[in-house]
């Protein structure tokens, strides 16, 4: 298996296709860090309690003139909730340091850029054996099908790690130039509870930043392994790369699109897509519908990754390889 | 063709590969017809049939790549349905094209499938020197030539020692030159003991190259035997006569089949069966030019066997 595994590795990084994956990083990483440095600069002198309380009155204006759809009117009253927790308790939110950057990389991140590198990594595994017609040599050779299989998911698996991992560990080289390099130890609250009425902070716990963000990136870890998994199905079902990465693409927009246009159509909580921003709804950000709890969150993610894992091995063990 | 009794006790010390009843339905449709043929150590073996003929689907039986409706392939005595890992031991193939990782070199793709096969690294070594590829090995596939893609596949074929190749249109795209070699390297391998399972649609390299043949055609093996069997049962003899209507007569009154052609007669006989006819034509007033045996190629055969299809 370790010999199945090293093959599978090489050919990943022969394809150049992780190469392109942190080039894609960096360019992002690099130019949010720059309007993070130029937010930086001209809050200098700023009155962020002023604006905090400027930001509370325009969102509940918004809120009073209603024409806002319930799952937005949710989402404005729990960031109202937030905004005034801060200026209770006088601490400045959203001041760029590099460590804030790397925190809020996970959250960004995680839900479309990272699953759609994934994606790309994924397409590749099996789709590209069969469209370069490698497949043939592959399982001709005296090893079962399973055992490919699993080479592929481990190596794909191997990579979304370090995937994240490299995500992480650039957005704080590349933000740590230009923005305060220090604060891994400054409060981050986390535990909002938001729900249809009420906004709760009684769950509310205060974490240092590296702690916080160790779990965040636990979550998101988690997140894109469910997606290497679907990933892998995509790749086993489609025979061209394009079709794979494109099924991704379009599941991860489309999905996104339909949790935020239909929030009605409750349905749309067992789609993976709903389940992704882990991340986020661990921040305090309301998921799109009602009763995703963390748990309901993760179990959802755990059931898709091994629902798309069963069906592409049944695909892969049993079907003919035709020409 | 070989009768089924022959495949329900192969003889496993000289059979690589039984291929019984093999049968493959996609839907209504028949690709492949209870196909069943053997492969002996130290044998070239060719399977010739025009495209869509079945050829293809079946090498892809043989390698496991596609299960069978119907039927079974027994490779080195294991089935390879049931026995996968033993049986693709046994074997090195070239399905269709020899497509490698282009993107790698040569010594890289060799590597690949080394690894796969926990074959030493002196193995590459000793493929790429048998295929004459050595002081290319270290160039992407990308730049390889087909000719030189053609040997690599075959280096890769030969990683692990196999007792039994398969390789589909080795000749493929090669020139005449590359051609021979090819043979001669396929010729080489079966020297040493090794099978050799050769599909074409080249019928005069088949010829060369093969001691046995099957013809597939639809799906059905049509003819099996050695390439001389194959060829001398084609043979007739060819008589150039001055009176073909009265020659005819002749023939028809001894019950003597044949095939007139203009100033010619066609007679589905061997060259021993002869005199007696000539005798009976001069003693009747026909006038005998000429009689010749007329040895059909194996093409021409195959044209006769596939109805006059052509072969590409």
């Amino acid at each position: 298996m370790l010999a199945l595994i090293q093959n599978e590795t090489i050919k990943l990084l022969r394809r150049r296709r992780f190469a392109i994956v942190i080039g894609i990083l960096i360019a992002i990483l690099a130019m949010v860090s720059y309007s993070q440095y130029r937010q930086l600069r001209d809050q200098r002198n700023r009155n962020w309690r002023a604006e905090i309380q400027q930001r509370i009155a325009s969102y509940q204006n918004t809120l009073r003139r209603g024409r806002v759809n319930p799952s937005w009117q949710r989402s404005l009253r729990a960031e109202i909730n937030r905004l005034q927790f801060y200026l209770d308790h006088d601490i400045e939110p959203d001041k760029p340091t590099a460590p804030i950057f790397v925190r809020t990389f996970a959250n960004v991140a995680g839900f479309l850029l990272l699953p759609l590198l994934i994606g790309v990594l994924g397409s590749d595994i099996v789709s590209a054996e069969n469209a370069e017609g490698t497949d043939k040599l592959l399982l001709t050779r005296p090893v079962r099908r399973w055992k490919i299989l699993t080479s592929k998911l481990i190596t794909l698996w191997m990579f979304a790690t370090l995937t994240l991992f490299c995500g992480a560990i650039l957005s704080y080289l590349i933000s740590a130039p230009v923005l305060p390099r220090g604060g891994w130890d400054a409060p981050m609250f986390t535990g909002f509870t938001i729900t249809k009425t009420a906004f709760k902070a009684d769950a509310i716990r205060q974490l240092p930043l590296w702690n916080d963000t160790l779990i965040a990136y636990g979550l998101e870890w988690y997140a894109l392994l469910a997606v290497a998994s679907i990933a892998l199905m995509l790749s086993v079902i489609f025979r061209s790369s394009a079709a794979s990465i494109g099924t991704m693409l379009a599941s991860l927009i489309g999905g996104t699109i339909l949790t935020r246009i239909s929030p009605d159509w409750t349905a749309g909580k067992y789609l993976f897509v709903s389940a992704l921003p882990l991340a986020d709804y661990y921040t305090g950000e309301p998921p799109p519908y009602d009763g995703m709890t963390m748990l309901f969150c993760i179990t959802l993610l755990g059931a898709w990754a091994i629902a798309t894992t069963i069906v592409a091995y049944v695909l892969f063990v049993r079907r003919d390889v035709f020409g | 063709m070989i009768g089924h009794a022959a495949y329900l006790m192969p003889s496993h010390e000289t059979s690589t590969l039984v291929a019984s009843n093999l049968t493959k339905k996609i839907g209504k449709k028949t690709i492949v017809n209870s196909v069943s043929f053997e492969l002996r150590a130290g044998e070239v073996f060719g399977f010739l049939g025009p495209n869509g003929a079945g050829k293809t689907t079946t090498i892809r039986m043989l390698v496991g790549l596609i299960r069978p409706t119907a039927g079974t392939v027994t490779i080195c005595g294991q089935d390879v349905r049931r026995h996968f890992e033993q049986a693709m031991r046994c074997i090195g193939c070239i399905v269709e094209t020899p497509d490698l990782y282009r993107f790698m070199t040569g010594r890289e793709n060799l590597e690949h499938f080394a690894r796969m096969l926990r074959a030493p690294s002196t193995d590459i070594e000793r493929v790429a020197n048998i295929v004459a590829l050595g002081h290319r090995l270290d160039q992407r596939v990308r730049e390889y030539s087909l000719g030189m893609r053609q040997r690599l596949g075959i280096a890769q074929a030969l990683l692990g020692h196999p007792r039994l190749l398969i390789l589909d249109e080795p000749a493929n795209g090669l020139d005449p030159a590359g051609i021979r070699e090819i043979r001669e390297l396929l010729r080489g391998l079966a020297s040493t003991g090794m099978s050799v399972f050769v599909s074409s649609h080249l019928l005069a390299e088949i010829e060369l190259m093969c001691d046995r043949v099957a013809i597939i055609h639809k799906g059905n093996i049509l003819r099996d035997g050695t390439v001389r069997e194959l060829i001398s049962s084609q043979r007739a003899m060819e008589f150039h006569v001055a009176d073909v209507a009265r020659a005819s007569q002749v023939l028809q009154q001894r019950n003597v089949p044949f095939t007139p052609d203009h100033d010619r007669l066609f007679l589905p006989i061997d060259e021993s069966e002869a005199a007696p006819i000539i005798r009976a034509l001069v003693d009747n007033g026909v006038d005998v030019f000429s009689a010749r045996p007329r040895v059909h190629t194996l093409e021409e055969m195959f044209i006769d066997v596939t109805g006059g299809e052509t072969v590409d």
